[in-house]
């Protein structure tokens, strides 16, 4: 009887160890949602990019050849062209890591590829963003709008660094899940 | 004798286990934190492309909401540094009491950068630097900065306020190292030097 009241305490206070930590995991499913959401926002964001190259590629050729703007221009497009393709390449990612999710052989697993998802498409966004000022700058000069040019560019000097930051970041999430399971 | 030597070792069996499931909950997971970092720097982005299509559209209310907007959530990048920094020294010096702090802070700067992305702007920010500074001097200069600043000749008032007070310590450092400025300058001397 009292060999059992101690098995007994034991075994509760074992079975409140697995359950506490049990309650607090994701469940798996709830968490290839939360990985399907980001990933579709990085398609929009990705799509809305797109929609700004199109505009950006009619806006160009209204600016005239001998604009003094042209260099900034120049390099606005060379920003925009190097932001869109790691967009791409990271709404790629941040797919495969979010099919990946449902799929996990682990809840612990599962939430490192909803992480890696959510980081992914976070680094997809920002580069859709930046594509999306650079091609603002090009619509302003190609419209006259010189009075904000000066904001855009700015707006454009704080992206990119931000945008790097989103990336240095997705570097440091990838190494410290590796070093997990390298362990 | 037997009987509760058994219960008191069924008690301490159980409490040791709930010390240890309470020791893996508060347990603080760098990855995540590291993601969070990188969901707040990807807010600022979206805040800036805000901004950056708000000045095409030429709207001046526009422009310094999604300003305000922007700065704030600068601001809230910056504490979710702060917090990831302390977090990564407490993990690094073993103090898991400091690291479930700053974990916590990171998550309140997190949610900060996503209020202030929605327009949920803190009052320090909505009032932009120079008004602050200007309501707090009876001498105004005109200018961002400390009262006893030059006036910063090439300062651009539309530009972000973080890219101001940038200039306007490069133009003090100018200011105070040429012939004009500093406590050596011409406007410290007599008149008469005799």
């Amino acid at each position: 009887m009292n060999r059992n009241g101690f098995v007994l305490t034991a075994v509760a206070g074992a079975a409140l160890f697995c359950a506490m930590p049990m309650a607090a995991r994701a469940d798996t499913a709830a968490l290839a949602e939360e990985a399907k959401t980001y990933v579709t926002k990085a398609e929009a964001a990705v799509s809305d990019a797109r929609a700004a190259i199109e505009n950006g590629k009619s806006a160009l050729v209204r600016i005239p050849e001998d604009s003094p703007l042209m260099e900034d221009v120049k390099q606005m497009l060379e920003s925009a062209a190097e932001n869109w393709a790691v967009a791409v390449e990271s709404l790629k990612g941040a797919s495969e890591s979010a099919a990946k999710v449902g799929t996990a052989s682990s809840e612990a697993i599962a939430k490192d590829y909803a992480l890696l998802a959510k980081v992914n498409a976070g680094v997809a966004v920002s580069g859709s963003r930046v594509v999306q000022i650079s091609l603002r700058y090009v619509e302003a000069v190609a419209d006259n709008k010189t009075e904000s040019l000066d904001i855009i560019r700015a707006s454009m000097q704080d992206a990119t660094a931000a945008a790097s930051q989103v990336q240095f970041n997705y570097e440091r999430v990838k190494t410290l899940i590796a070093e997990k399971y390298s362990k | 004798m037997k009987t509760k030597r058994y219960g008191i070792q069924g008690f301490a069996a159980g409490l040791a286990a709930l010390l240890i499931a309470g020791t893996v909950v508060a347990d603080v997971d760098q990855a995540t934190a590291a993601g969070d970092l990188a969901e707040v720097s990807a807010l600022a982005v979206e805040a800036k492309a805000n901004l950056a299509a708000a000045a095409l559209g030429g709207d001046v209310d526009a422009i310094t909401e999604a300003g305000k907007r922007s700065d704030a959530v600068d601001a809230a990048v910056a504490s979710a540094q702060e917090a990831y920094s302390a977090m990564e020294r407490a993990i690094a010096g073993g103090d898991q009491d400091a690291a479930s702090t700053a974990s916590d802070d990171l998550k309140a700067a997190v949610q900060a950068a996503r209020d202030a992305f929605n327009g949920v702007v803190p009052e320090s920010i909505a009032k932009s630097a120079h008004d602050q500074w200007k309501e707090s001097q009876t001498n105004t200069g005109g200018g961002p900065g400390r009262a006893g600043d030059a006036p910063n000749i090439y300062d651009v008032p539309w530009q972000s306020q973080g890219l101001r007070s940038f200039y306007q310590g490069l133009f003090g450092s100018f200011w105070s190292s040429s012939a004009f400025g500093g406590s050596r300058g011409f406007g410290e001397r007599d008149a008469t030097p005799e």
